[in-house]
């Protein structure tokens, strides 16, 4: 209460906030071995690598000396902004602050998410990305990523998958949000803002069973409800990013 | 064991007040030991809709800041047996409730009474937190207008997310939905959203349905809750409401056209 004493005069107030972030898992250390995977994950997905924020998670490498200043600017040079290290030795730690990182304390293991799930699209077998994901240790199933939300998602409420898809039974109603790295999909109304392929995978959609939605969203390229034709509104719809636009069709 | 109701809504001027005066009438009519509690602190007006407005020494501030005893503060209803009256401060702002002390002042009225009606602020500030943040149960008050029933859905949310059931993960709140003001005419010429509308947005669990009504206007002027008002519509709509939420199942009135429809319906049936 005091804090808001003299609201009129502060420069800033503290939040808090649960935002969207990519956690890249290092499985090998090597700044080069890095290099490559990420050259062939950017002629990949391009519109992912936008100075993206990630987490370098470090949890799987067990060597208490990093590279760490090395592998940032790998990351750098390939479009993606380290915010922080996630994990590793007290070294580790003590780098990543003469760095200006942030430091973050590792999780269970059964909570830890791959930045494969980013992309739905499946790579081809025997290549060095997928051969990596393959190898490394306690990944999480895939599916895993994926959301389920029984119920109303209602007015200021914000649902997100971020790894994943998000499925949500129920509405989605007037002034809430729902968020997904994948595809998302509303059974019931949607009448809200539906952002899918927040980390900029085109090929996400949005399946709903009534459109009605305030803001449609695919990796960035949106329609506000102005925009949307007025013969689908009310019809159960899916949307998807094709040839450079926004295309919302009738489902089935 | 004692049922902590809340009467919220987010918007304000639908009825919240009305609605907490005339559901604790009713259910203190039917014998239930009944308190109502203002949280509406600095805009305080269930004294006035309940008539007691000149007999308020303490309030709810005075009792939680220890200056006054809660047996001080409750003020016995005129009109009917078992019916209390909590009042709000109008002199302090939102800031003098704590949860510490609300916590207290409810756990000793759960010894005595079988029914706490918490009266919410508009809002989804502090004090519309506190008013429903220890509650069993909620009744959602709604108009049927487009702003009433998103600011519902918001209050729902944070139903679901901001309370201590919703904390501790246990049976989450039981929702009702109150639809008031309703008008069946502006209904069907498309000036209101219909009952079917507001229920397929909110999708919670109908309580009541209360007609628009000069009942209800003189009611709040005359400081008498219009459930004393047995022949109004209004009056008998809040009745069916507290009958429903004391179980019993009722059929719903008023949310169609009277009678002299006929020709309406003929031509103001073509209009929607």
């Amino acid at each position: 209460m005091s804090l808001n004493a003299d609201s009129a005069n502060v420069a800033f107030t503290f939040k808090g906030g649960m935002l969207p972030m990519t956690v890249m898992e290092l499985t090998s250390a090597d700044p080069e071995h890095i290099r490559r995977q990420l050259a062939g994950k950017l002629s990949q997905s391009p519109a992912f690598f936008q100075h993206t924020p990630v987490v370098l998670s470090v949890e799987k490498l067990d060597e208490p000396h990093l590279a760490l200043e090395r592998i940032c600017a790998v990351c750098r040079d390939h479009k993606l902004l380290p915010v922080a290290v996630r994990g590793g030795s007290e070294p580790v730690r003590q780098s990543a602050w003469a760095l200006g990182l942030g430091w973050f304390a590792p999780v269970e293991e059964s909570r830890a998410r791959t930045l494969e799930s980013v992309s739905r699209t499946p790579e081809p077998a025997g290549d060095e990305a997928s051969s990596v994901s393959a190898a490394a240790p306690g990944e999480v199933d895939r599916r895993a990523a994926t959301r389920l939300f029984r119920g109303t998602v209602r007015s200021g409420q914000q649902v997100s998958a971020s790894d994943g898809d998000l499925i949500v039974i129920g509405a989605v109603n007037a002034g809430a949000e729902v968020l997904a790295a994948g595809s998302i999909h509303v059974y019931g109304a949607l009448r809200g803002r539906a952002l899918a392929g927040i980390h900029g995978n085109t090929h996400a959609g949005i399946y709903c069973r009534e459109l009605e939605a305030e803001l449609l969203s695919v990796a960035g390229n949106y329609k506000r409800m102005e925009d949307i034709d007025s013969q689908l509104l009310g019809c159960a719809a899916e949307v998807h990013f094709t040839k450079e636009q926004l295309e919302i069709k009738p489902l089935g | 064991m004692a049922r902590i109701i809340v009467v919220t809504s987010g918007k304000g001027g639908v009825g919240k007040t009305t609605s907490a005066a005339a559901i604790s009438t009713g259910l203190a009519l039917r014998g239930k030991k009944t308190v109502v509690i203002d949280f509406d602190v600095g805009l305080r007006n269930l004294d006035l809709i309940m008539g007691c407005e000149r007999r308020v020494v303490y309030d709810l501030v005075n009792v939680i800041q220890g200056e006054a005893g809660l047996n001080q503060a409750l003020i016995r209803d005129k009109r009917v047996e078992n019916l209390f009256i909590l009042p709000a401060s109008q002199t302090r702002d939102k800031d003098a409730l704590t949860q510490e002390g609300v916590a207290e002042i409810l756990e000793k009225l759960k010894e005595d009474f079988d029914f706490i009606i918490c009266d919410s602020p508009a809002g989804i500030e502090r004090g519309a937190q506190l008013a429903m943040y220890f509650a069993d149960e909620a009744i959602v008050v709604t108009n049927p207008e487009v702003s009433s029933v998103r600011d519902s859905d918001r209050i729902l949310g944070l139903l679901a997310s901001k309370t201590q059931r919703a904390e501790r993960g246990g049976d989450p709140i039981k929702e009702h939905l109150l639809i008031t003001r309703y008008n069946p005419e502006r209904v069907t010429t498309g000036d209101m959203l219909t009952l079917e509308d507001i229920r397929e947005i909110l999708s919670v669990h109908l309580l009541g349905l209360i007609p628009e009504s000069e009942a209800v206007l003189r009611a709040s002027n005359q400081g008498v809750p219009v459930t004393h008002d047995a022949s109004s519509d209004a009056g008998q709509a809040y009745s069916d409401t507290v009958s429903r939420l004391l179980g019993e199942e009722l059929p719903l009135r008023f949310h169609e056209v009277q009678r002299k429809g006929l020709l309406s319906r003929m031509f103001g049936g073509s209009r929607r």
